[in-house]
């Protein structure tokens, strides 16, 4: 999943980064609205978390524009403001959330993957594939009796594929919601880590679960036909 | 707890009961004079009938009765009894309702006087002494008239009853009279109180969050005018008061929840992952300390500012002296900005409290070592006019619209890039501007064309101008 914090708080940027990448998410940093407002319509991110009062461009601004473009990506509103007008300006401007600052880290981490639940509609917090079962609150996989040990980022990928269960997933789009900017795009990390992630499935587990889509990308679901790899 | 009704109200039934007893009585009085009047002069009208109707033929008295008259005197009425006796205490004439009994005598003639009849009952009787009048042809002229003693007498029981009558009616009347008023008086009196009842009401729904209510003054009694004049001055100052400590209260706290989060999630960060801690985390935590204790300073003494309670005895200050030794705490800055600055400084001594001065000279320092573009020029001139001494500090300040000078004096207005430097807070030159009021003087701040900033401080007359 692939976070975008928009935030003018140097040490704020720092410390959000760090608990959201920590978390396994991908985050990408903005410190002024401008930054913000070209990121977000720049890259597919899955949440962004946006300071209302931000240098260049205010956040209000910034999420109206979005919104005016077509955008839908959920947005966390992030602000010192805290009166119930400010609240309801900043709903009605478009946002999915609203965290008054100072915030609890841990509420702020619950908000972000909730959004990240509905971003692919679904409140489910356990996702079943076959004998696969994804505990997104606790962050575990398990399959049959086993658990199954995953970094982060495999965690990533992994519920990401399963929240788009059936679908064909691009290369492009694991790329976009996975890694952050400061993965080189022309590496080959999306392969590496589909493989590794197959590896560990495969230990408490024959049946295939990924499955590549030759020159289209990837798709998790049960085996009804013949893996193509 | 004293009750303006209530008191009202006793007092005016105990005034009504007194004034309606004294008038019931006089009342009384005087029906029962002229009651007794009017019997009185229908006796006397007897006593005459009766004197001018007596002959005396020189051997016997009597009286010419008339059955229409005498009705009254005769047995089977008898209201009324007449008696007349001799001047020796003969009785020689008697009604018949006396039926051979004697009428009580009043001792003088004059006036009626109650007695009491043979019947038993109460009446009033009136004496006359007179000469009867004598049958003509039968004395001779010389021939002396007899004195007789005429009595008259009548039952008075009627006007008693009458006058029973006329009591009760009175007495029934004041009773009922004095519970119309106990029914009626409090609730004209809470009619009356009624507008200041209403103002009560208004009174009590009013609270912190709805000080902008003023109570109407037109349509009041004049009697309240004044009062509730004086009660939407009272509001007024409270709104003022009370939003001048909700406003501060507001921008503190705005201010502080950054700092205050950019503290909780490094220390969050720093308990869930240890290993992320950086080298440089407890600078980080010193710097967000020292700028929320900035913040906090700062708005306190803009705070007491407002209340006017920043100001120390003024004495006489050298400025000249002051703002020199000002520039001290900027010119490392400066320098390192490669900023140029001019001089131009009159003496100037001036009746001051330092301590404002030097801090609103500081402010105004700072903000030119701070925002003056890269190598520009700062002019710092202190002159003396008509008006008083005026100090001007002025540079370029490329980051300002014309349109921002007039935002430079509200509380935590930065422009936005100035925002994050972390040491402008925008209360400087609100802070400045308040000490520069308390002490009498004025800030203010003029951009040209050339986006030339220059603020203006200025304050009385020097001591020798004085």
């Amino acid at each position: 999943m692939r976070v975008l914090v928009v935030e003018d708080s140097a040490r704020l940027q720092r410390s959000l980064g760090t608990a959201l990448r920590k978390s396994g998410y991908a985050v990408d940093l903005a410190g002024d609205g401008e930054e913000g407002l070209w990121l977000a319509e720049s890259h597919e991110y899955d949440v962004i978390i946006l300071d209302i009062m931000l240098p260049k461009r205010d956040g209000l601004s910034v999420l109206t524009t979005l919104r005016e473009h077509g955008k839908t990506t959920h947005v966390l509103l992030l602000t010192a403001r805290d009166t119930v007008p400010d609240r309801v300006k900043g709903l009605r401007a478009g946002a999915d959330d609203y965290l008054i600052k100072p915030f609890d880290l841990e509420e702020l981490l619950a908000r972000v993957q909730s959004l990240c639940r509905r971003a692919y509609g679904s409140k489910q917090a356990v996702i079943k594939v076959s004998d696969m079962e994804i505990d997104t609150l606790g962050r575990r996989v398990k399959r049959g009796r086993y658990p199954i040990d995953l970094t982060a980022r495999e965690y990533l990928l992994l519920e990401y594929l399963a929240r788009r269960r059936g679908q064909v997933v691009t290369r492009a789009e694991i790329e976009e919601h996975i890694y952050d900017g400061q993965v080189d795009p022309m590496s080959n990390v999306v392969d590496s880590a589909i493989c590794s992630v197959r590896k560990k499935l495969a230990v408490a587990g024959d049946e295939p679960l990924i499955h590549t889509r030759r020159g289209l990308g990837y798709a998790l679901d049960q085996a009804v036909e013949a893996p193509a790899t | 707890m004293i009750s303006i009704q209530r008191q009202l109200t006793r007092e005016m039934l105990v005034t009504f009961l007194v004034l309606l007893s004294g008038v019931m009585a006089a009342l009384y009085f005087a029906a029962r004079d002229e009651l007794i009047e009017q019997f009185d002069d229908a006796l006397r009208a007897k006593v005459l009938a009766i004197s001018s109707l007596t002959s005396n033929d020189g051997s016997r008295i009597q009286v010419d009765v008339s059955d229409h008259f005498f009705r009254s005197f005769s047995r089977a009425d008898a209201e009324d009894y007449f008696e007349i006796w001799t001047m020796t205490g003969e009785a020689v004439v008697r009604s018949d309702s006396l039926a051979g009994a004697d009428l009580p005598r009043p001792d003088r003639p004059g006036r009626p006087r109650r007695v009491r009849l043979p019947n038993g009952h109460n009446g009033r009787a009136l004496l006359l002494k007179y000469s009867p009048s004598q049958e003509i042809g039968e004395h001779s002229g010389n021939e002396t008239k007899p004195q007789l003693l005429l009595v008259v007498a009548s039952d008075s029981e009627a006007l008693a009853e009458a006058l029973t009558e006329l009591l009760s009616i009175g007495a029934v009347s004041g009773v009922l009279l004095a519970g119309a008023m106990l029914w009626v008086i409090p609730r004209v009196l809470k009619r009356g109180m009624q507008p200041l009842a209403q103002l009560g009401e208004q009174a009590a729904g009013i609270d912190a969050n709805s000080l902008t209510t003023r109570f109407p003054v037109s349509g009041l009694a004049a009697e309240l005018q004044p009062i509730v004049s004086r009660l939407n001055e009272l509001l007024a100052r409270l709104e003022v008061s009370f939003e001048r400590e909700r406003r501060f209260s507001a921008d503190l706290a705005h201010e502080l929840r950054t700092p205050l989060a950019e503290l909780r999630s490094l220390a969050e960060c720093s308990i869930k992952w240890p290993e992320s801690r950086e080298a440089g985390a407890d600078q980080e935590v010193l710097a967000v300390a020292m700028q929320m204790q900035t913040i906090v300073t700062n708005l306190l003494m803009l705070a007491r500012a407002e209340q006017q309670q920043a100001t120390g005895p003024l004495v006489p200050v050298d400025l000249r002296l002051l703002v020199e030794d000002a520039w001290q705490s900027y010119c490392t800055r400066a320098e390192e900005r490669g900023l140029k600055v001019r001089w131009e400084l009159a003496p100037a001594i001036i009746p001051a409290d330092a301590g404002l001065l030097r801090s609103i000279v500081g402010n105004l320092f700072e903000n030119a070592a701070d925002y003056a573009p890269v190598g520009g020029d700062v002019l710092v001139r202190l002159e003396q006019s008509e008006a008083g001494v005026i100090l001007r500090v002025a540079n370029r300040a490329e980051g300002l619209e014309p349109a921002d000078v007039a935002k430079l004096f509200d509380r935590f207005w930065r422009k936005e890039e100035a925002r994050t430097g972390g040491r402008h807070f925008g209360l400087g030159l609100p802070l400045a501007r308040m000490f520069a009021q308390a002490m009498g003087w004025t800030l203010t701040a003029t951009m040209d064309e050339q986006r030339q900033l220059e603020f203006t401080l200025t304050g009385p007359q020097t001591a020798e101008q004085a």
